[in-house]
């Protein structure tokens, strides 16, 4: 009943300014409108050993995402969104929320000076400040694609950025002699807020500059520093991590060809000040880079050092966190096992998702991602990238390779090190332009490799392979209308050493784990587009985990989805 | 530029010398890997004389950092010395021994078997060793009040319940030869006996440090750990009386000065030393009027033993041997 009054409320308070922004054109909005159901049931043996979970379960809901921006005079803008949602299955209000999803404000001071205030989105470098995707999303075919919107706009995750809570500001000097252009960028976060007996406020402020000159030369360095705030709680220790990072790109041609060297090094520190068992660690990192592109694709090919102990708050904080509950299922058996995060939940639930920067180094499965589990900025590697991107091999098939050698630079338990391979490889073949069919018909598929080795005597050796293979077909049986179907089938095999760590980063531990798994994602069905942005679904999805171990009982999983996404 | 292009692309290659052969974590070699004796246990110093200072120390290593123990047992004496520690190899920093005893009695001129152990392995080693002379406890960080040795000294007084026994005993004592014996039953009384044990007629008169966080009183006890019929508790009742004549009369008054005591069941069989810092002994027993409630062991003025029984129980046993004072540790550390 609250909730209608919520509902009236806002439409009163709203309805003046839209009338008046027919007007005079002082208010726009935009947003993004959802709509949810589906409908999970357990399948295989799990339906008829599991007695105590529910056969099925199922929910839905409406969400209106409304975004206001309003304009009072012509160098601000203040923008927010309100979010409408209601869960099916409620009645009058029942399961109603009303809630606001974002308010800021932006503006410029005399045409030179940009700033924003509140919810404000920030990335540096991948070094310092980047959000990071989410393991095994990368060449994913597209019909898969839609989950991962709803899981990276559920989850505030846009590109790279991390949404965060404070003020922004950035401003440029033209020049005209050899150095072009100056811009500046600053900013301050409120990262945690004050805890009620608990710990410090947490802080991140950071700044860029960026010097651009007439020779295509540019030079930026980068700080950002993550700190406690001793006087805002009784606690008699605070963190700090402050990380620096410069950067040397030089852009030019080499017969015709354009390319980019890119340099980047820097340094990190982090400690705890008033803790005397605290140890302060500093690191640093280098990597470098050749980016170059042809009407055939483009190519990159990198050599990156990270340091141990480089800690960066900014870089390192993952999308995933394991700790998380999943949303479906999250016990089953008759064991009541608590179900662990799989491929289904990294696809489809925003639940295990995080979105608070996190000091310390949050933990990681190394099935599912051992390169690279914190992005570049993982400690503790050495190594050489390449990828070919948009490599167009006729015009009917495109691909996309990537591969990646690293080894550890201190070995973690031993002197022998690890090493790491990742390969990656996506293709789209064009069926349509191949077959000169009226109707687009796309065939994708991709495969993702990865394997983790360490010699040395028995006690001690590694040897992890897991592979994700995917695939998808999508065909335009009528104009927008496509029927697609999609597969996704995930193997593990081998040991690993979890590394268990202290609240101070260190390793204390390690628990020898081994993996035998397989996992299934099936996906069928329709998929009707109105525009790019508007477009429903409805599809039925088969999922399945199997431990091989034994550790787990399998899970299986059948679902009946159907979603109608409008951005606005 | 060329110059500078140069560069862009060599400096990579300079950080390829950055590898170290540090270890991140734990070893997992001590976690997981076989336990291997790399140099087997050697005895170093072996028949050495203890009461001269002489030290003895073993050597040994292994593939892993292992929990490893050193048993010493005196064949003739039957005491025992533990030496353990977590490590992967034993030397002189770690082994050494200067002829102290984990388990009473203390060793003598005798040989001795040796075994090493691992925690979760059953690898053991054995290796034997020979005491040229024993250790002798007391020495200028000690004051003795008696170790029996020269007889029972007339003037340490007491009083033992009729049909209970004081008597000085040759053999089987925990250090030397002689000790106190004491036991009996008293259904009448919870005192079996006691013993004033006065400063003025201590072996050692050496004055006790006045810092009570530096000074241990050591007893022998031999126990029979009789558990009550009654109480299903252990039978003996140990206890011990500091009296500190505070103004230093050479005598202690009740109304103006400090007495502490501490006590404990006997709930073991065979000898033990009990330890303890005269900090830690914490029940005072306050004077009517005056007494500064400060412990000062130099104004100790008599040592009151005392063994209990709850008179429903039946018999209690408490032989004593080697009252002596240390300074800085107990006398068995």
């Amino acid at each position: 009943m609250k909730n209608i009054y919520l509902y009236y409320l806002s439409f009163f308070m709203l309805f003046p300014i839209l009338g008046q922004s027919q007007v005079k054109s002082k208010l726009w909005y935009d947003g993004n409108a959802r709509v949810m159901y589906n409908r999970d049931a357990l399948e295989g043996t799990l339906k008829e050993t599991d007695t105590v979970s529910t056969r099925s379960n199922g929910g839905g809901f409406t969400i209106l995402d409304l975004g206001f921006h309003f304009t009072p005079v012509d160098d601000i803008e203040i923008a927010s969104e309100i979010r409408l949602k209601n869960d099916f299955g409620g009645m009058w209000g029942n399961k109603s929320v009303v809630e606001l999803r974002r308010l800021s404000a932006k503006g410029v001071v005399n045409n030179k000076i940009a700033f924003s205030v509140g919810d404000i989105y920030l990335k540096q470098t991948k070094f310092t400040l980047y959000n990071y995707e989410q393991e095994l999303s990368e060449y994913e075919p597209s019909v898969f694609r839609f989950y991962r919107d709803f899981v990276n706009y559920e989850n505030y995750y846009q590109s790279n950025y991390w949404r965060l809570q404070g003020v922004q500001t950035n401003f440029s000097y033209n020049m005209y002699n050899f150095i072009e252009q100056l811009d500046f960028d600053g900013f301050a976060a409120r990262v945690r807020g004050q805890e009620w007996m608990g710990k410090p406020e947490l802080l991140m402020i950071g700044g860029s500059a960026v010097i651009k000159s007439s020779n295509n030369l540019n030079l930026g360095s980068h700080y950002v520093n993550t700190f406690e705030i001793l006087s805002s709680s009784n606690s008699s220790v605070t963190y700090y991590n402050p990380v620096l990072n410069t950067q040397l790109s030089y852009s030019g041609t080499l017969k015709d060809k354009p390319y980019k060297v890119l340099l980047e090094g820097g340094f990190s520190k982090r400690g705890w000040d008033g803790d005397s068992l605290a140890p302060e660690i500093k690191g640093n990192f280098m990597e470098a880079s050749i980016h170059s592109k042809s009407k055939k694709g483009e190519i990159n090919l990198g050599f990156r050092y990270v340091d141990t102990d480089f800690r960066s708050t900014g870089a390192q904080t993952r999308r995933i966190n394991y700790n998380n509950s999943t949303t479906t299922y999250p016990y089953y058996s008759n064991n009541y096992t608590q179900r662990k995060v799989s491929l289904i939940d990294m696809m489809s639930d925003p639940n295990i998702y995080n979105q608070n920067l996190s000091t310390s180094l949050m933990n990681y499965n190394p099935m599912y991602s051992s390169i690279s589990p914190y992005g570049n900025a993982t400690p503790n590697r050495i190594g050489l990238t390449a990828d070919i991107d948009n490599f167009n091999l006729t015009d009917y098939l495109s691909a996309k390779v990537q591969t990646q050698y690293f080894s550890e630079i201190i070995g973690q338990g031993t002197t022998n090190k690890r090493s790491f391979n990742k390969s990656t490889l996506h293709s789209l073949l064009s069926l349509d332009k191949l077959l000169s069919l009226k109707n687009s018909f796309d065939i994708e598929g991709s495969i993702n490799i990865e394997t983790v080795k360490r010699g040395g005597d028995d006690f001690e050796k590694i040897n992890l392979n897991s592979i994700l293979y995917s695939g998808s077909i999508s065909y335009e049986l009528m104009k927008n209308l496509k029927i697609i179907a999609g597969a996704k089938m995930f193997y593990a095999e081998g040991n690993e050493f979890i590394a268990e760590r202290d609240i101070y980063d260190q390793i204390n531990d390690f628990e020898d784990i081994n993996y035998d798994s397989k996992e299934t994602i099936l996906i069928a069905g329709i998929q009707h587009h109105f525009t790019e942005d508007i477009y429903f679904t409805m599809q039925y999805n088969q999922f399945n985990v199997l431990d091989k171990t034994n550790t787990y009982d399998e899970f299986s999983l059948g679902r009946l989805i159907f979603m109608f996404n409008m951005n606005l | 530029m060329k110059n500078l292009k140069f560069l862009l692309l060599t400096l990579p290659f300079f950080f390829t010398s950055c590898e170290k052969d540090k270890i991140e974590g734990p070893n997992l070699n001590d976690m997981y890997g076989e336990l291997t004796i790399i140099e087997s246990l050697n005895v170093i110093g072996d028949s050495a004389d203890f009461s001269v200072g002489d030290n003895m120390y073993f050597t040994a290593s292994f593939s892993k950092q292992v929990d490893w123990k050193i048993k010493i047992e005196g064949l003739n004496s039957g005491s025992v010395k533990i030496i353990s520690g977590k490590s992967n190899d034993i030397n002189q920093l770690n082994s050494t021994w200067d002829g102290g005893s984990t388990h009473l009695p203390f060793f003598i001129s005798e040989d001795c078997d040796i075994q090493l152990t691992f925690e979760m392995y059953d690898d053991t080693i054995y290796r034997q060793l020979n005491i040229q002379g024993e250790k002798e406890y007391n020495n200028e960080n000690t004051v003795l009040i008696t170790d029996f040795e020269n007889g029972f000294n007339p003037n340490f007084t007491g009083f033992f319940n009729a049909g209970c026994t004081k008597a000085l005993t040759n053999g089987g004592a925990g250090q030397g030869v002689k000790f106190l014996q004491q036991f009996g039953t008293c259904d009448w009384d919870w005192l079996i006996g006691y013993v004033d044990y006065y400063s003025t007629y201590w072996y050692d008169q050496n004055e006790l440090v006045n810092n009570p966080s530096q000074v241990y009183f050591n007893i022998m006890i031999n126990g029979d750990s009789t558990i009550s019929q009654a109480s299903n508790v252990p039978n003996s009742l140990f206890k011990i009386e500091f009296y500190e004549d505070e103004n230093g009369d050479g005598y202690y008054d009740a109304n103006t000065e400090d007495r502490y005591d501490y006590e404990f069941d006997v709930d073991w069989n065979g000898w033990r030393m009990v330890s303890f810092c005269y900090n830690d002994v914490d029940k005072l027993v306050l004077a009517t009027s005056g007494g500064n409630a400060v412990r000062n062991p130099s104004k100790i003025s008599n040592v009151r033993t005392l063994l209990l029984a709850n008179p429903a129980s039946g018999f209690a046993k408490a032989d004593v041997d080697f009252l002596i004072w240390s300074f800085g540790s107990s006398i068995l550390n």
